[in-house]
């Protein structure tokens, strides 16, 4: 009995130690580091070595990602052995193969002196964590019990193993995500940087675009200039800011047709229609001036430009560039205003050179009347009355007093100031007119008057008495330019013509000729040769030709003197029947008296 | 009957020589209008003529001018001139080269009459 208690007792102490063994093992998992599972290794190593008194443990550990394993030996005192783990495995593997999965569970062999007993145990089902080898030279070993402890040792480090690894993974993606997430911050505070830097660009771009803007305002402002847009498929149009402010728009009402049409001058509306049309017919720019009215009865002058072309998508549209030329227009009346003064004042001023000149025209049909009156009055008083004489004389005097009427009309007509009176003008007709007036005057001065004047010139549309002005002003001119000539005669040569569909005047003369440094400044306001001239006389003339749509000019010619000439377009076909058409261009050379007689 | 005395009209104004020469054949003379300086020195009258009523400004030659071309012929013929213009000047010039009177038209017939009257008393 009592070898069975102490039996007992050493049995119970053996299993107390058992579970004392089997406590301290399902602790060790308390002790492991997560993230280090050589660590599992190190401690399994060396708890295992004490506890089961064994002589050696070699522990291999399998990284999960391929990498080499971790292997680790212990060796039991007094060994002071110090072997590379890598040197046991060899060895292992030597004995019983590569794969600790077909070791002989309990195999003993022969190691040095004695025997050894080895037990492989694999980490996990198939060694995928690792193997631990532990050996004895015990031969009972292992029993029961160490059996067990081994078992649950095997399974603590697969579970351990298991954990570190699950562990690792999750770090292993937590790391990679955290990573990521530094990466993708930076990638997009990158990108932030680029924005705001584009941002800035556009800012600037804005700017850029709104100060042009605004230069293109304030120019259109400052030009009294606008622009439109006019889609044709939908009428929309865009006006801008000045054409709005030029229309006297509200800049918020959208602009219409019919508002535009409002706007426009009542007498420009056929012509705004015209224009239109032709703007949407003809890709060619169409260039025209109307009129507003405002509300408040103001009259605007617009000059317009547009022309047709098509939108980003293809759409017909018409752009056009509108410009307020009413100061313009304003200018151009004040100062057409002022040219008629002036040349009302040469009109004057050439009076004052031709009173002579007149005194003589009145006085010649007065000395036929007064002479006639007296012998009216003696042919009465004669005894016997001579009434038949009487009679005779009477009739003299009233076509003498008829004379003078027509010579006083004439004057009225050239020095009375009217407006522009335009009609069809015979310029030969006209030419003799002002010769007639201006004849005794220039007789006076000693002038031989020398007229080939075509008698079936085409007419020109102007103004009579302003032609006329020209004409008595280069007659004067000519008859200045002889007034010092004595060694030669003083000729003045009158000369009309049709050619190349424009009929022309020259007045020719022998005096002192045109120095050719003056010539170009001849016809500029106010410039005088003459000490007694106002200088305004030819520039006024060119001013009147040039209204007319011809030319003035002077030139010199063979011998002395100068020739001052301007022609004038034929007026157009419609009128030419009455003209002869101006084919034939043969020329009378006329006396002057004869002309003083077709009066 | 005592022949008239022919007093020549030379103007280029038509007025004048028609009214002109009825007007001396009232006051009793003969008379004869021609229409230039020219025509009169080539008709048969010229010598014939005892007084000369004559036009300053005429084309071609011109009253003074003719006055020149007599007195170059030695023809003394009295010269009354006529003219439209109101120059003083040419008309004292005229007198001073021995014409007779300078009337400045329109003229009356007395004003004539003293002029032909005084032509005929220097003569």
């Amino acid at each position: 009995m009592e070898g069975r208690t102490e039996n007992s007792d050493e049995e119970i102490k053996r299993l107390q130690r058992g579970m004392n063994d089997l406590v301290s093992l399902l602790a060790l998992p308390a002790m492991w580091s997560v993230d280090d599972s050589s660590q599992i290794g190190r401690t399994l190593r060396d708890v295992l070595l004490s506890m089961l008194n064994l002589d050696l443990v070699y522990v291999r550990l399998n990284n999960s990602a391929g990498a080499k394993p971790a292997e680790m030996v212990g060796i039991a005192p007094p060994s002071t052995l110090a072997v590379p783990p890598q040197e046991i495995s060899d060895t292992l593997k030597r004995w019983m193969g590569d794969d600790p999965q077909k070791w002989h569970p309990l195999v003993r062999n022969l190691l040095g002196h004695g025997d050894i007993s080895i037990v492989p145990l694999s980490i996990g089902l198939q060694c995928e964590l690792g193997v631990i080898v532990v050996a004895s030279r015990r031969l009972d070993f292992p029993d029961q019990v160490e059996r067990l402890l081994l078992d649950v040792a095997k399974n603590q480090a697969a579970i351990g193993l298991r954990e570190a690894r699950l562990l690792s993974e999750q770090k292993r993606i937590a790391d990679e995500l955290d990573r990521r997430v530094v990466q993708r911050t930076r990638e997009l505070a990158a990108v932030n940087e680029e924005l705001k830097k584009e941002i800035i660009e556009r800012k600037a771009a804005e700017e850029e675009l709104r100060r042009s803007e605004t230069f293109l305002a304030e120019a259109q402002r400052l030009s009294s200039t606008g622009n439109f847009s006019w889609r044709l498929d939908t009428d929309e149009i865009a006006f801008s800011d000045e054409l709005s402010r030029i229309f006297e728009f509200d800049r918020d009402t959208p602009v219409t047709l019919e508002r535009i049409a409002a706007r426009v001058h009542p007498d420009d509306i056929p012509l705004l229609t015209e224009k239109i049309e032709q703007a949407r017919r003809t890709d060619a720019n169409v260039n025209y001036e109307i009129r507003l009215r405002m509300a408040d009865g103001a009259v605007k002058y617009l000059h317009t430009i547009t022309y047709r072309t098509r939108d980003l998508v293809d759409r017909s549209e018409i752009i056009g560039a509108v410009r307020d030329v009413s100061q313009r227009r304003l200018a151009e009346d004040a100062l057409g205003k002022a040219r008629s003064e002036l040349a009302h004042m040469a009109r004057v001023t050439s009076l004052g050179a031709l009173t002579a000149s007149i005194a003589h025209e009145v006085n010649q049909p007065l000395t036929g009347i007064v002479t006639n009156a007296s012998t009216c009055l003696r042919m009465l008083a004669a005894d016997p009355p001579n009434v038949e004489g009487a009679r005779e004389t009477a009739r003299r005097i009233i076509r003498d007093g008829n004379r003078g009427a027509d010579v006083i009309a004439r004057l009225r007509a050239l020095f009375t100031k009217k407006d522009i009176a335009v009609e069809m003008v015979d310029l030969t007709q006209a030419t003799q007119e002002v010769v007639a007036l201006s004849l005794s005057e220039l007789q006076l001065r000693r002038l031989v008057v020398r007229m080939e004047l075509s008698d079936d010139l085409p007419r020109i549309m102007g103004d009579r008495v302003q032609l006329q002005q020209v004409i008595l002003n280069l007659l004067l001119n000519a008859s200045d330019a002889m007034s010092n000539v004595n060694d030669r005669p003083r000729l003045l040569q009158i000369r009309t013509e049709y050619d190349n569909d424009k009929v022309c005047l020259t007045v020719q003369d022998s005096g002192v000729g045109l120095d050719p440094q003056i010539v170009d400044r001849l016809f500029d306001p106010f410039y005088t040769t003459k000490s007694t001239g106002m200088g305004i006389g030819l520039s006024v003339s060119r001013s009147i030709i040039e209204n007319h749509r011809g030319r003035l000019w002077a030139a010199s010619h063979d011998g002395p003197g100068a020739t001052f000439s301007f022609s004038i377009p034929r007026a157009p076909a419609l009128e030419m029947g009455a003209t002869g058409v101006g084919t034939n261009r043969t020329r009378s050379v006329m006396d002057a008296q004869q002309v003083v007689r077709s009066q | 009957m005592v022949a008239r005395s022919l007093v020549s009209v030379v103007d280029d104004d038509e007025s004048v020589r028609e009214s002109l020469p009825d007007l001396l054949r009232e006051f009793g003379f003969s008379a004869r209008a021609f229409s230039s300086a020219e025509e009169f020195l080539a008709s048969k009258y010229l010598g014939r003529t005892k007084c000369l009523i004559l036009d300053i400004a005429m084309p071609g030659m011109s009253g003074p001018a003719l006055q020149r071309e007599l007195k170059l012929r030695r023809l003394d013929i009295p010269i009354v001139f006529i003219t439209a213009h109101r120059d003083k000047n040419i008309c004292a010039d005229l007198l001073e080269s021995g014409a007779v009177e300078c009337l400045l038209k329109p003229f009356s017939d007395t004003a004539l009459l003293g002029a032909l009257n005084a032509a005929f008393r220097a003569k």
